[in-house]
């Protein structure tokens, strides 16, 4: 029981971190909350889901697609309703928590109610140090996940891009004054998270067939893990999607099945409660 | 500014007019609540197939009382206090004669409130909750399966002709889930089958735990009953964590099980997996059944799958039929007939029962059955007089 | 209802009386009508409470809170167990719902005293799902999924009864947000929205102001809940969810956040708006759900920053 809770943890903490790791980028460039995110997740899914299936095109090609268009879209997005919003926070949190509502209606208009999922990469389950069975599928959802979560951190740490986006989660001001176009910056930046958003649905759609409402436990789980770690701190990110990940898994497994989902969200305003600006999040946040 | 504010104008006053007084027409209303919208939507869908249906049958055989028949669709969200005022809506707005449908217990309950107030003939369709009917009002009708009924006629006879010895329970933490599984764990006990069960939370999409823990007490039938996508995820969840095909996973609601997007969903997992049902593609009980499917086929160019569409096609003949023979819409003469409907319907006669004091007073019980999936051919396994073959496993 | 627009306090003796006479012929509106548009008008009134006290707390000390569907939620349930459970009056339950609905909002706001914006709207928002995954595992005292049954607040139901004690909670709430607003705590209320440090500077006890907002409204949502509760005679896990969350909050954006008449405007015309589109089915939600976030984003200010707008250019004009 405790090894699969353990390793189920682990797969389902880094699954957590990839969702998170798009809205951490987003918060920490715009200080913006993006609500949506769950429904981009879901737009991608349906996607691949779309090119794989209907297009019949192989299924690398329709994920990324899928990505690149969910980036599209997000870039659409940040320019018409986003835009308006930068200095409030309140703001954008509010137009997009109506975009999510508004998303969910419009995929189940154009999509119907039922589950979608783009077909698998492999099959089957394999036996786990002789210990249980664990799913193939999962396990390449893990290894994709933690290849975007590299390239991520490679590009954040290495590029020139990368060089300006933590300069401007430092100090906004300060990139401005050395010539950095904060307005094309935070259109990539909004872009980009609503890719990684993208990135993760295309990873997971075939573990986790998406349907209409489906973003939603998606984007909370998101946001609990962001603030667990601290908005804006990439590293948090990871470490408090793996947190959330074992201790759902390892309280359900011990404590309750029915109150999975619980055990992420206590543990939330508990660490709020003592150290508001979450595990590595800047003190004035 | 100006130009939005015009605009908006424009907006409400377009509204307004989509909307505004119903011309007095020479057709007679019905209404059906169910969730168009939110997480059962899917029903939503398939009561929609059975309202087109069963109105055009209805309409080419005479309509009723000399008119045709109306239905007035309202979307519940499967929210009871939406469905509470959105059957108020139908009943005092639309002024429908009767009304019907409802896939949600919890929704059906806030209705079955109102219908009593109002005095409005009321037929749930697919509402399985007890209460329903056990509450005894005279207004309120249910013609299809409730829980006991599906666990003691069903559930309960399939679990004992088939000899398990060890069978888990799993619920959805919904007034269904929970309710279901504690019939459910009554009826085991009674017949002395040892039973362990479990709560899960109906949004989540990660089983593994829940699955392990079943896996761990090592059941030889798995009773699931969740409902939606959240049972596509369980069973294949289940097999690739070998709970299956050891034990056998019975999906105690069906229509999920039959969805289009039940294979793409759970793979080669889906192979052995049971699910009750009161449609089967070969059985079919009546000739109305066989007419039934032909007509589907050719209003939607596919086979019927989920059987709710035939639950509500039934229900509106048998609306139909009471108001031909009540010869009036007046509600009180509306329930007599009801009370005294014999009709042959796709599922068998329907006749509801007048016994006071229990769920089944104003209550027909349609038979169900239990169906597995062989190499993706739905086999008939209970009843044993309806039987195609032998569960394997 | 509608005559005193904006902040500016009712000075003058005929805007009162006009306010007034508005009033009595609202109070008189449900003889007219038939028994359907009494029911639309309960829920206007109750969104009326709704949005009003969200208001207080989003609108005027700047906390947008994802948690107010929550306390709606505390309220109902809390007064429809005691009565179930224990046999209390329904009257009794309401004003026990209300006290622990602030009393849960006196909590949750010193939780998050400490916090900037963001981190208080993901706090609330944890909190209302908390509240909601245990109403719906908890079946055994909740009745989970399938809702509570109340008894109602009078003993002969009857529309027009509810209609006028949802007028008096409307009032009271909308009484109790304009003495706020309109006292030196409405004053610090703002200060600390535009900028907290400077008005702790000035002396304004930020800790205090914040947490008073906080209990406010989280108490009149709470009434407004256990009033729904009883009326509908069924508590339902959807009275705390987001969907109600995003209702309440698509409400006052577009009639105006910030502004003291701006949520009774949305309550009103978003509810009879929905009515209409509902004959619309399935897309009904996403047409509402547009024409929010179009209002949202074209007119931040909501209705009642059009309605100025354009008076504004009138006078203008007229000068």
């Amino acid at each position: 029981m405790f090894a699969i809770a353990s390793m189920n943890g682990l797969v389902i903490g880094v699954i957590y971190a990839l969702t998170a790791l798009g809205v951490s980028l987003v918060v920490g460039i715009m200080n913006v909350v993006n609500f949506a995110h769950g429904e981009f997740y879901i737009l991608a899914g349906y996607f691949s889901f779309l090119f794989a299936n209907a297009l019949g095109m192989p299924i690398i090609a329709a994920m990324g697609l899928a990505v690149a268009l969910v980036f599209v879209f997000g870039l659409l997005v940040e320019y018409t309703l986003i835009r308006p919003t930068y200095g409030d926070d309140m703001y954008s949190l509010i137009l997009t928590f109506i975009l999510s509502i508004v998303l969910q209606n419009a995929y189940l208009f154009i999509f119907g109610p039922y589950p979608n999922k783009p077909p698998g990469w492999i099959k089957g389950a394999t036996n786990i140090f002789d210990l249980f069975f664990y799913g193939n599928q999962r396990m390449a959802a893990l290894v994709a996940g933690i290849a975007v979560i590299v390239v991520v951190f490679a590009m954040i740490k290495l590029t020139w891009f990368g060089r300006i986006i933590r300069a401007a989660s430092q100090d906004r001001g300060m990139a401005e004054l050395n010539g950095v176009n904060t307005t094309r910056l935070n259109m990539l930046s909004f872009g980009l998270g609503c890719a990684l958003a993208a990135a993760a649905g295309v990873i997971l759609a075939p573990v986790f067939p998406v349907t209409p409402t489906a973003g939603v436990p998606v984007a909370l789980t998101a946001f609990v893990v962001v603030v667990l770690g601290g908005m804006g701190s990439m590293w948090g990110c990871i470490i408090g999607g793996l947190i959330l990940g074992l201790v759902e898994n390892l309280g359900a497994a011990y404590l309750s099945t029915g109150y999975k989902h619980v055990f992420g969200f206590v543990i939330l305003i508990m660490v709020l409660a003592i150290r508001p600006s979450g595990l590595f999040g800047r003190k004035e946040a | 500014m100006r130009r939005i504010c015009c605009f908006l104008v424009l907006a409400f006053a377009i509204a307004c007019m989509a909307t505004g007084p119903a011309w007095a027409s020479d057709t007679i209303k019905v209404g059906v609540v169910g969730p168009r919208t939110g997480g059962a939507a899917a029903t939503g869908k398939a009561f929609e197939e059975g309202i087109q249906l069963a109105t055009d049958y209805v309409n080419a055989n005479g309509g009723v009382l000399g008119k045709k028949i109306e239905i007035v669709f309202e979307d519940t969200a499967g929210a009871p206090d939406k469905a509470a005022s959105g059957f108020e809506r139908l009943a005092t707005r639309d002024k429908v004669v009767m009304v019907l449908g409802e896939s949600h217990s919890s929704a059906a309950l806030a209705e079955i409130e109102v219908a009593n107030r109002l005095k409005v003939p009321f037929m749930v369709v697919e509402a399985w909750a007890d209460p329903i009917t056990a509450k005894n009002y005279r207004y309120v009708f249910r013609a299809g399966p409730s829980n006991s009924g599906v666990v003691k006629s069903t559930i309960a006879q399939w679990v004992a002709a088939e000899k398990f010895k060890k069978v888990a329970i799993v619920a959805e933490n919904t007034d269904w889930g929970l309710g279901i599984a504690e019939l459910c764990k009554t009826a085991l006990d009674a017949a002395g089958v040892e039973n362990q069960s479990l709560v899960t939370e109906r949004k989540s999409q990660d089983h593994y735990m829940e699955l392990t823990k079943i896996k761990s007490f090592d059941p030889d039938a798995v009773l699931a009953f969740v409902y939606g996508t959240g049972l596509h995820y369980f069973v294949a969840q289940a097999g690739e964590v070998g709970l299956t095909p050891k034990a056998v996973i019975l999906d105690g609601a069906g229509p999920p099980s039959l969805w289009p997007d039940f294979w793409p969903n759970v793979g080669d997992y889906g192979n052995l997996e049971c699910f009750v049902s009161s449609m089967h593609e070969k059985v079919e009980l009546t000739p109305l059944a066989t007419e039934f499917r032909k007509s589907y086929v050719k209003a939607f160019g596919k086979n019927p799958t989920d059987y709710k569409s035939r639950s509500m096609f039934d229900a509106i003949l048998i609306a139909a039929d009471a108001i031909n023979r009540a010869g009036s819409v007046d509600a009180e003469k509306l329930v007599d007939a009801l009370e005294k409907t014999e009709l042959t319907v796709t599922r068998g006669t329907a006749r509801f029962g007048t016994e006071k004091g229990g769920p089944e007073y104003h209550h027909w019980m349609p038979p169900m059955l239990v169906i597995q999936w062989q190499d993706k051919e739905q086999v008939v396994l209970f009843p044993a007089e309806g039987a195609t073959g032998k569960l394997k496993r | 209802m509608t005559i005193s627009l904006g902040e500016s306090r009712l000075k003058s003796t005929p805007k009162i009386l006009l306010c007034l006479a508005g009033l009595a012929v609202f109070a008189l509106l449900p003889w007219t009508m038939g028994v359907y548009n009494q029911h639309v008008l309960i829920v206007c009134l109750f969104y009326t409470m709704m949005a009003a006290s969200w208001n207080l707390l989003a609108g005027y000390t700047g906390q947008v809170s994802f948690g107010h569907a929550a306390f709606a939620g505390i309220g109902a349930y809390v007064s429809g167990i005691l009565v179930v459970k224990a046999g209390l009056n329904p009257w009794g339950g309401v004003v026990i719902g209300t006290l622990c609905a602030a009393a849960f909002g006196f909590l949750v706001g010193l939780l998050c005293l400490r916090m900037g914006g963001i981190y208080l709207s993901l706090t609330t928002l944890g909190f209302s799902e908390i509240l909601h995954i245990v109403i719906n595992n908890e079946y055994e005292i909740t009745r989970g999924t399938m809702g509570l049954q109340v008894p109602g607040l009078i003993e002969n139901y009857s529309k027009i009864a509810y209609f006028y004690i949802f007028l008096a909670g409307a009032l009271i709430t909308l009484a109790v947000v304009y003495r706020l607003v309109h006292s030196n705590a409405g004053l610090n209320f703002r200060a600390v929205q535009n900028d907290e440090r400077a008005a702790s500077a000035l002396g304004v006890d930020v800790v205090r102001t914040r947490l008073l907002a906080f209990t406010v409204s989280s108490a009149l949502a709470g009434m407004a809940g256990a009033l729904y509760g009883h009326y509908m005679l069924l508590i339902t896990p959807h009275l705390p969810s987001l969907d109600q969350q995003f209702l309440v909050l698509s409400m006052t954006v577009i009639g105006g956040l910030g502004s003291f008449v701006g949520p009774v405007i949305g309550a009103f015309s978003l509810e009879i708006l929905s009515e209409y589109i509902r004959a619309w089915g399935e897309y009904h939600v996403l047409v509402f759900g547009l024409v929010a976030l179009f209002v949202a984003r074209f007119a931040p200010k909501g209705i009642v920053g059009i309605y100025k707008a354009w008076r504004g250019k009138y006078r203008a004009a007229t000068a």
